[in-house]
């Protein structure tokens, strides 16, 4: 669905994106992830036809896009069913009532459709501007930070919304909240200072940096515990993730499930619990852009 | 709901028809007033001082409403016209519109077609009040000279809304369109106080009304109209690639 080359912009001597080469297969849900300045929201806007790029190459496989900025705005006077007609209409030329007001409850606005948008929260324009991007069924939506501003529920409703989007439509979203990354997205890029250092599906990302981990919840004092964890031949890392907590690592994941407990039981630890700590993708993502 | 109706809301919602309209009727009844009891009026602030006015002219009443029209009329169109056609002055507004449109072109047309008319219309009624006033209060006017007169005028409002599109299209705020959009309109009557230059630019146009009933004719504002046109249209295709070549 899309397709970059080189893909490059500069602003003055600042390069804002190096050489991108994207590939976002069609119906996935493609997260893009870093940090503040990356280059995210230019990539967007690039591929939205709202930037232009200084070298490379962009194909994008649909004219039918919906663009999401981070914190959508419209006219104050114009009340949420305006809003999504207005979209609709431009989009598609079509008016359709049953569609907008579906929309709306969708997003969850259905009691504010005749309500003016002046008077609404980010959040409630955050659903608004989904509102008004998904209305007319784009093959490629490009949402930048569509989670930024929602409470809890929000975040649920759009998160599920956009899962429900795979298959139909292709979906580039990007975001700080890793969390919601990891749970709607199949493919993930991760944009550090404008080069795309990794790209491709969620699973590689994670199993290549996985390693057999588990996280123990000891009643204090430690200390005793970790020393005597540490001096157990099979185990590679013994780490006090705080005064009650401690993540313990193995070469072998087998001998680690089988071995670990009775390690504990010889060490005297007091343990209120113990779980597979498999990496997020805020670790791995925090460990490839270092 | 289309980009047309959006501009027809923008107005009505906003409530800036009722300012456009209420400034140039104003002003349009205003002027004859002045023109007719304006002897009555400075003798109220002369005290002792004997004041001499020549007897009003139906002329006058026109040339009162021209003036004010020229100025504050001028600044609040410019001021709504800039509200509208700097739509970018928001990016996110910016963007769910460009995103959702083919060309820019599609943006900014109606927006200019819907304010140039509203901007246009409310001087014509506003100096359809002046004509009946005058006309009660002081004496006849050659019709047919008012009309052509004022419409003249309203070109060269079409003209200054051309003007602020060409300016939002490159400036980055509703306020820098709106000043930069004044200083251009304000400098041209300056530039114009040259004769051969001024009757060329589409200043010119906003006093043919008050010329017309008086001693001027048509052709003294053919070259500014014709030049007011094109620059119109020439103004119109800059705003249009200007927007294009923006980026967001």
């Amino acid at each position: 669905m899309i397709t970059t080359r080189s893909l490059t912009k500069r602003y003055g001597a600042t390069v804002a994106l190096d050489r991108v080469d994207l590939a976002v297969t069609r119906g996935s849900v493609y997260g893009l992830v870093g940090p503040n300045g990356a280059g995210k929201t230019t990539l967007l806007g690039i591929l939205s036809g709202l930037r232009r790029a200084t070298d490379g190459a962009v194909e994008v496989g649909t004219t039918r896009v919906g663009v999401l900025p981070d914190t959508p705005l419209f006219d104050d006077w114009l009340t949420a069913c305006e809003v999504v007609d207005l979209s609709l209409r431009l989009t598609t030329g079509e008016s359709n009532p049953e569609r907008v007001a579906a929309m709306l409850a969708e997003t969850g606005i259905a009691d504010a459709a005749d309500r003016a948008v002046g008077g609404f929260s980010r959040g409630m324009l955050q659903r608004l501007g989904v509102a008004a991007t998904l209305v007319s069924r784009p093959e490629l939506v490009l949402l930048d930070e569509p989670c930024s501003a929602l409470d809890p529920l929000g975040r649920r409703e759009v998160l599920d919304l956009i899962a429900r989007l795979r298959g139909d439509a292709t979906v580039v979203f990007s975001s700080h909240i890793l969390a919601d990354v990891q749970e709607v997205c199949d493919t993930v890029g991760i944009l550090r200072r404008g080069r795309l250092i990794f790209e491709g599906p969620l699973e590689n990302l994670l199993v290549g940096k996985a390693r057999p981990q588990y996280l123990v919840r000891l009643r204090p004092p430690i200390e005793r515990v970790v020393d005597s964890l540490q001096r157990v031949a099979w185990i590679d890392e013994v780490t006090v993730v705080d005064p009650e907590r401690i993540r313990v690592g193995a070469a072998d994941l087998e001998t680690l499930e089988r071995e670990l407990t009775p390690a504990l039981a010889t060490a005297g630890a007091r343990v209120v619990s113990i779980s597979p700590d498999a990496p997020s993708l805020e670790d791995v993502f925090l460990e490839v852009i270092r | 709901m289309t980009l047309w109706r959006l501009e027809w809301l923008r107005l009505v919602r906003t409530r800036r028809v009722i300012g456009l309209v209420g400034v140039y009727l104003f002003f349009g009844f205003l002027g004859p007033i002045t023109a007719r009891y304006l002897e009555q009026i400075l003798s109220s602030f002369g005290g002792d001082l004997e004041l001499v006015v020549p007897d009003p002219v139906p002329a006058d009443g026109i040339t009162q409403y021209v003036g004010n029209a020229a100025q504050i009329g001028l600044l609040v169109s410019v001021g709504i016209a800039a509200a509208a056609l700097a739509f970018d002055a928001k990016p996110q507004m910016g963007v769910f519109l460009r995103t959702r449109v083919r060309s820019v072109r599609d943006i900014i047309v109606p927006r200019f077609v819907v304010m140039a008319v509203a901007v246009s219309c409310s001087f014509l009624l506003g100096s359809i009040a002046a004509l009946y006033e005058s006309v009660v209060l002081i004496g006849a006017i050659p019709i047919g000279w008012w009309l052509v007169g004022s419409l003249l005028g309203a070109l060269y409002l079409v003209f200054a809304v051309a003007l602020v599109a060409v300016v939002a299209a490159r400036a980055r705020s509703v306020m820098l369109t709106v000043v930069v959009s004044i200083g251009v309109l304000l400098a041209m009557p300056l530039i114009g106080l040259a004769p051969a230059i001024g009757e060329w630019l589409p200043s010119h146009l906003i006093g043919a009304v008050d010329g017309l009933i008086r001693d001027q004719t048509p052709g003294d504002y053919l070259r500014a109209g014709v030049v007011t046109v094109f620059l119109t249209a020439g103004g119109l295709w800059l705003a249009v690639r200007g927007a294009e070549q923006r980026e967001l």
